[in-house]
């Protein structure tokens, strides 16, 4: 009789926290798609069925802090500024820098990170910074990309003289590199890294020519008032120690930097385009 | 072979890709095959204008690009699940192919069989229930079944509006390794092939099974 009752005593226990837990979720909180494209380490990727990354780790953190949750949505970079654009997911998270022409069509938060730019050579290649983007070298990007944009805006049209040449994904163009129908590849330096790591037959010969602004977006005029949630969440990730953490997890290499970077995006517009 | 323990670890995720390369691609078919025998029947049997429409829609999905009724789906201006875009925009590509596969097993089935039929006083839609469609349906297997391995194939277009399906687990796995694309392929490659070669011997024999004595028969 006495198990009897403990065995009745347990199962009021697991009712009761079914009970309490679904009431916590009755509370509910509104769940956001949240846009990534899960092939791009270290910000978002899949691996083994498992979402990983440091931007989906931050989303996790502003949700709980900001009191929303958020689902991911995986679509290939090609389409994801679109999809976005047409507010097929309400949030674009996953190492997309800042660009004014982008402006136009979403919606960004603060940015939160600073990427520079790396320029890489085949590791038995006797080019240096300057000879790798000059004397009418072959040099690669990835299409659409802010290093595309410098390589083209910066150095061809001011009269340097190089081939650009513009690739889908940095995949192919380490390739192209590797090979030897590229001189040079002007890729972010995390992603940069991440290929020197996985010792692929390439190396650095140029570090920081310059920089650009990641930040997340939203769907064209925030329609669910967002953007003070994300940059309120950075915010607090930043004072938390949250970011500290998530930058030694999944970027040993970088600095911590108090973000969101107060950035005036219309100044930021004017001047640089 | 590191790159090998890789793919074992990712198996799980193949074979879910694998499920929804095959829920895209029974979607696809079915919208195919209803629209396709839509198409070929109005085509046949349809007045002028029927006639004009049905072949009007079906020339412009047949010249029309998968990968662009993908994105054109995909991006229409309402909520539509990806999965559900991808099965529309490869299902409207291949209800054009089917509709020609249907078009030609009916007009192969002999004129004097729908002559005797309407002799014997049978309506017009029960001539093609009763008699056009159980023979197209035979007839059709062999052609079918190329349909079938070219649209398994064409599932891998589907990542591109984001459906996760076997081509996207490459992706993820080239990504999160900076390379190994050729290993990563292949394994791909070999798994594509295996799920053909399944799919075609099952459609193989069925149509062996149908096969009416006296008629004509694909050689093995």
């Amino acid at each position: 009789m006495f198990k009897f009752k403990k065995q009745m005593l347990s199962v009021g226990f697991i009712c009761a926290a079914f009970l309490l837990s679904s009431l916590s979720y009755a509370a509910d909180l509104p769940v956001y798609k949240l846009g990534i494209d899960a092939a791009f380490p270290p910000w978002t990727w899949a691996e083994k069925g498992e979402i990983k990354g440091f931007d989906w780790e931050l989303f996790q953190y502003i949700g709980q802090v900001e009191g929303f949750k958020v689902e991911a949505a995986d679509i290939p970079w090609s389409a994801i500024i679109a999809a976005l654009s047409k507010g097929k997911i309400d949030i674009l998270a996953g190492g997309l820098s800042y660009t004014c022409k982008r402006a136009e069509v979403i919606d960004y938060a603060l940015p939160h990170w600073k990427t520079d730019y790396w320029t890489l050579v085949k590791s038995t290649s006797k080019l240096n910074c300057i000879t790798a983007m000059s004397n009418g070298a072959n040099v690669g990007a990835q299409a659409g990309t802010t290093g595309y944009r410098w390589l083209k805006e910066e150095l061809k049209d001011k009269g340097v003289n190089i081939n650009i040449k513009g690739y889908e994904s940095v995949e192919l163009g380490i390739k192209e590199l590797e090979i030897g129908r590229l001189d040079a590849l002007h890729v972010d330096s995390p992603t940069a890294r991440g290929f020197i790591e996985a010792k692929r037959d390439v190396r650095y010969v140029c570090k920081g020519l310059h920089f650009d602004y990641s930040a997340y977006a939203v769907t064209p005029g925030d329609p669910h008032k967002l953007i003070e949630k994300i940059n309120a969440g950075i915010k607090k990730a930043y004072e938390s120690g949250k970011i500290e953490e998530l930058v030694r997890k999944y970027l040993p290499w970088a600095s911590v930097e108090a973000v969101p970077y107060p950035v005036d995006y219309k100044a930021f517009c004017t001047e640089s385009n | 072979m590191e790159i090998l323990r890789i793919l074992i670890s990712e198996l799980p995720q193949f074979a879910k890709g694998t499920l929804v390369a095959l829920e895209v691609l029974a979607g696809l078919l079915i919208v195919g095959l209803v629209l396709g025998l839509a198409i070929a029947l109005a085509e046949i049997f349809g007045n002028t204008l029927i006639k004009f429409l049905a072949t009007t829609l079906r020339k412009f999905l047949w010249a029309i690009p998968q990968l662009v009724l993908l994105f054109l789906v995909f991006y229409l201006p309402f909520d539509l699940n990806r999965m559900l875009a991808a099965i529309i925009a490869l299902g409207l590509c291949s209800s054009a192919f089917q509709s020609q596969i249907f078009r030609g097993a009916i007009l192969s089935i002999q004129s004097g069989q729908l002559e005797a039929a309407k002799a014997m006083g049978l309506s017009k839609p029960k001539i093609i229930f009763y008699i056009v469609i159980p023979q197209m349906i035979r007839l059709s297997i062999g052609p079918w079944t190329n349909e079938f391995s070219s649209e398994l194939k064409d599932t891998s277009l589907a990542y591109v509006v984001g459906v996760v399906e076997i081509m996207r687990n490459a992706k993820y796995i080239i990504a999160y390794t900076y390379g190994n694309t050729a290993a990563v392929y292949l394994f791909v490659g070999i798994l594509y092939f295996t799920l053909t070669r399944i799919g075609t011997s099952f459609f193989y024999r069925l149509e062996e099974r149908l096969w009416v004595p006296g008629f004509e028969k694909r050689s093995g």
